[in-house]
């Protein structure tokens, strides 16, 4: 036996039931709104009717004097308890931003924008002296779209910005644009659309915030993608030392981009709780999270391909005007990323890059589940537009241009390695699966009876985390573990699970790696006095960055321990091992040695002194892991629709999946996450948008008004793993959470638009609700 | 404040609320049984369901007053004395939830169609669970939880009494 490998591993690559089940199964979870403590008190806030307006008076008495209503905080007053200066935007490095407070003093900015908080016994009693504030409002002409933003002729929403245009245009040119244009056969253009619509987990946003006079320490159970960001944030808006802020969180109800850090309703919670020496927690109510909570994607793109009559696609031209909404939000912060994606797995030699952004008056735009994820939409319709032009079939077009592993270019446009590329062997796997021929021979038959069939396929890849840089990440992902006297093995980690499994995931990942049994570890979460640093869940991070620190982190453990067994047993570590949550070996008492003995017989010959200098004897072991060699997620999804003439409805007939995600730490939680994602994919284009009419106000603030898909919308999914390329010696788990809906939509409308095409329809939008896909076919009027 | 008696998970409970008080907030905050969760608050996400009288209703549209006399069954009953049921070990199984706050609603909502219909083909599962929101899963997998549930024991069996 050689100490520090690994025994076989039993774990991961299997689909270990969920730890999180026996309790989220059994009405047991804890999310925000289950947590009873003593002498709760509710807000509920007031909030504008009104997209653009100043405020000119905020009368609270009424409210103030109701019975059960502890406390009325209008903005001003909640602007000497807390600022909203060293919000995420700023952690996230953003610099051109304007002044704002945390409730509406000068002005609001959307419908929805919080004026006034009420805290009260109940949370009715609350909402209902919500209602009783009044509020005097000068309006003013609202900014609703980009054109308007951009004119100049609308006032500045913030003043001290001066102006509606919040960046650009910011041009970057990658390889020799202008003379691959020169030499292309032809040029597609088109302009292409990303509407707005928004994450939607099933719990809202939520907080629940308790500050001890005595200690001077602000606890605050938080629904949060990462409790460390959410205590940045709540302590700097406090101003507060951050060691006298604790973020705890426990169940979260989905978030998929939208909980990052702390809100401004999350923050007011805070300091209403400081101020009344109270617990107090806010519950956002699905109005509130439809309307205010964040929104995500309005994006428009004039694209133009320079092409060959044989469909190689040599370069292309975008430029891009983001709708950020009203607050800062995360869209300048994710151009460099759909710039740098927007190649894809592809062979182009050129790229012009042109980037605006605009703030309108609607909801802040927030990270929804692969945010960059229009470059993929614009480039994989793009090519079906290129196919149209040429007479060529998409599929083929797409095989002519995908880049190919170890062949030249090996590097995209942009510049990062192509390295362990499988993009082409899953659109050739793709072609294996669904017989392409044989459906062309069925569309045309079903044509001639009336019926509209259409296939559409899309690859993608995503940098999750990407083969290693020439730069690596500054930034690592922390694990650290611990062997306790009770022999389990804690792994402590900043990822905040919300769904993903990752107590699950991450126990397989030690379990292998220790030589335990996976009970016999657990995964501590959720406790800003517990974990390590680092920002939390998102962008993909978890299974390469945070499974990769918690191999190595084990690993290392597992090494101190076994040193420290042979210190004690007097044997040479290389002749014991730790398998299933015993040491073993020659020299071991009986052969075999509880973890939980040898925890006892270290501590107390560390006590006597038995132990020799230089032997690590805490028996806890910290790792931070820079994402070794990395690698690319992706893949190609395929999709077959029908879409009904009379009706306009589309059905998803058949979906299929081939993917490439690394090495597959459990293959149900990963086909969760892709199923999932495509779902989202499904919603986006035939059922979701965030709708707003030209004055602001918003159309989509129910779910009888913003549908998400049910079981009726959702096919199943069909998966198809590849082999992947492992580019590192240790770890080649790859992030999974955000590729399904990353690709999906463009699938999907590529599949509508094939089916539509023979009414003439061209499809240069994402969203085709039934009378937008009765429109495109000529069957109702377009709108004026 | 108007006097209730109601039945809840098989015990007798007693409470008297405000005549707006919702079943849901009822169960929630005065009986601690927060298992039940509210998505939407207004009778579409399904996440609030619980079995009224046997019958699956949206508890964020019932008023607690309405529960006069009847017998509520909320996720917190399904399992009797066992730590999981069939249903709820089938649904494990097959990783059908992923963050969790759906899942009593699909779970009661399953627990009456298998009531109903022991050995429902997939399309009458899909029917039946159309009314309740997941955001997480896409679905696929809560259908085929249900799918294997319904090829094991009937549910009277596994559980009799805890209704």
């Amino acid at each position: 036996m050689i100490a520090g490998r690994p025994p076989a591993e039993r774990y991961t690559g299997s689909s270990v039931r969920r730890t999180e089940d026996l309790r989220l199964l059994t009405g047991r979870g804890r999310y925000v709104a289950d947590i009873q403590v003593p002498g709760l008190l509710h807000c509920a806030f007031n909030r504008s009717p009104h997209a653009h307006a100043r405020v000119l008076r905020v009368q609270t008495d009424v409210a103030r004097r109701a019975p059960g209503v502890v406390a009325v905080f209008d903005g001003w007053q909640m602007a000497k308890l807390a600022s909203a200066a060293g919000g995420m935007m700023e952690l996230m490095g953003e610099t051109n931003l304007p002044s704002f407070s945390l409730l509406a003093t000068d002005k609001v900015r959307l419908v929805g924008d919080p004026v006034a908080m009420v805290v009260a016994e109940t949370r009715a009693i609350a909402e209902d002296a919500a209602e009783l504030i009044e509020v005097e409002y000068e309006e003013l002409p609202a900014v609703m779209t980009a054109a308007q933003a951009r004119d100049g002729s609308l006032p500045p929403i913030f003043e001290d910005l001066g102006s509606n245009v919040l960046f650009g245009p910011d041009q970057k040119v990658f390889g020799e644009v202008d003379r691959v244009f020169a030499e292309a056969d032809r040029i597609v253009k088109a302009r292409i659309a990303q509407h707005r619509h928004q994450n939607v987990p099933m719990e809202g946003r939520a907080i629940l915030a308790t500050f001890d006079q005595a200690t001077g320490e602000l606890v605050a159970h938080a629904a949060t993608q990462g409790v460390n960001t959410s205590r940045q944030i709540i302590a700097a808006q406090l101003g507060m030392p951050l060691e006298k802020v604790r973020v705890l969180a426990f169940d979260i109800g989905g978030s998929f981009g939208l909980k990052f850090g702390a809100s401004r309703e999350e923050v007011a919670c805070c300091a209403a709780s400081r101020e009344l020496l109270r617990p107090v927690r806010w519950i956002e109510d699905r109005l509130e999270n439809l309307t205010v909570s964040g929104q995500a994607r309005e994006e428009s793109f004039d694209v133009e391909a320079a092409v060959t009559n044989e469909g190689e696609i040599l370069g292309m031209r975008v430029e891009m005007v983001i709708d950020s909404g009203a607050y800062p939000g995360f869209a300048p912060g994710i151009i460099s990323t759909i710039q740098e994606m927007i190649p894809g797995p592809y062979r182009m030699r050129a790229l012009s890059f042109t980037a605006s952004g605009v703030i309108t008056n609607k909801a802040t735009y927030v990270a929804y589940r692969g945010p960059w994820a229009s470059e993929t939409f614009v480039r994989e319709r793009l090519i079906d537009l290129v196919a149209a032009e040429l007479g060529l079939d998409p599929f083929e077009v797409r095989l002519r241009n995908l880049a190919e592993r170890g062949q030249p270019p090996l590097r995209m446009v942009t510049g990062p390695s192509l390295a362990g590329l499988t993009a082409k062997e899953s659109l050739l796997r793709m072609g294996e699966i669904f017989n392409f021929e044989e459906f062309r021979r069925h569309q045309a038959a079903m044509r001639a009876q009336g019926r509209y069939l259409g296939v559409g396929v899309a690859t993608y890849i995503e940098p999750a985390p990407g083969p290693r840089p020439e730069t690596p990440p500054t930034e690592l992902e922390w694990a650290r573990a611990s062997l306790g006297e009770d022999g389990v093995v804690s792994v402590f980690t900043a990822q905040m699970p919300h769904g993903q499994s990752h107590q699950t995931t991450m126990a397989q990942i030690a379990a292998d790696q220790f030589g335990v049994d996976f009970e016999q570890v657990r995964v501590v979460v959720g406790d800003t006095d517990q974990v390590p640093e680092g920002f939390g869940t998102g962008g993909s991070r978890f299974a390469s960055m945070a499974g990769g620190a918690a191999l190595h982190v084990s690993r290392q453990l597992r090494s101190q321990v076994l040193e420290l067994a042979a210190q004690i047993l007097d044997v040479s570590p290389a002749t014991i091992d730790i398998r299933a949550g015993e040491v073993v070996g020659d020299g071991v008492p009986d052969g075999r040695l509880p973890l939980s003995e040898l925890v006892k017989l270290a501590r107390a010959a560390a006590a006597e002194g038995r132990i020799p200098q230089g032997t690590e004897t805490s028996l806890e072991a910290s790792f931070g892991f820079d994402g070794g060699q990395g690698g690319w997620s992706g893949g190609t999804h395929c999709c077959v629709v029908e879409v009904d003439p009379e009706t306009g409805r589309v059905r998803v007939d058949r979906y299929m999946v081939v993917e490439d995600c690394g090495e597959v730490i459990n293959p149900a939680v990963v086909e969760g996450q892709i199923r999932g994602g495509v779902a989202q994919g499904i919603g986006a284009v035939l059922l979701e948008r965030s709708a707003y009419d030209e004055w602001g106000q918003y159309l989509s603030s129910s779910f009888m008004d913003y549908l998400l898909p049910t079981t009726t919308d959702v096919p199943n999914i069909e998966i198809e793993h590849l082999q992947t390329i492992p580019l590192d010696q240790d770890v080649n788990f790859r992030g999974v959470g955000e590729g399904g809906m990353i690709v999906a939509p463009p699938t999907i409308c590529n599949a509508i638009a094939d089916a539509i095409a023979p009414s003439g329809a061209v499809v240069l939008e994402q969203h085709l609700p039934p009378t937008r896909i009765l429109e495109l076919m000529g069957i109702i009027p377009q709108p004026a | 404040m108007i006097p209730i008696t109601l039945t809840v998970n098989g015990q007798l409970r007693e409470g008297s609320v405000e005549g707006r008080v919702t079943l849901a907030d009822f169960l929630r905050e005065r009986l601690g049984l927060t298992g039940t969760h509210l998505g939407c608050e207004h009778g579409v996400c399904g996440a609030c369901t619980v079995l009224l009288d046997g019958e699956p209703a949206r508890s964020c549209l019932v008023l607690a007053v309405q529960a006069q006399d009847k017998e509520v069954t909320t996720v917190e009953g399904l399992s009797g004395s066992e730590p999981l049921s069939a249903l709820q070990r089938a649904m494990r199984d097959n990783f059908s939830f992923q963050c969790g706050f759906c899942t009593p609603g699909f779970l009661i909502q399953a627990w009456a169609l298998l009531k109903e219909n022991p050995r429902p083909t997939e399309e009458e599962v899909r029917h039946a669970l159309s009314g309740n929101l997941c955001r997480c899963t896409g679905y696929q997998s809560i259908v085929a939880g249900v799918l294997a549930a319904s090829t094991r024991a009937p549910l009277e069996s596994q559980q009799e009494g805890s209704l």
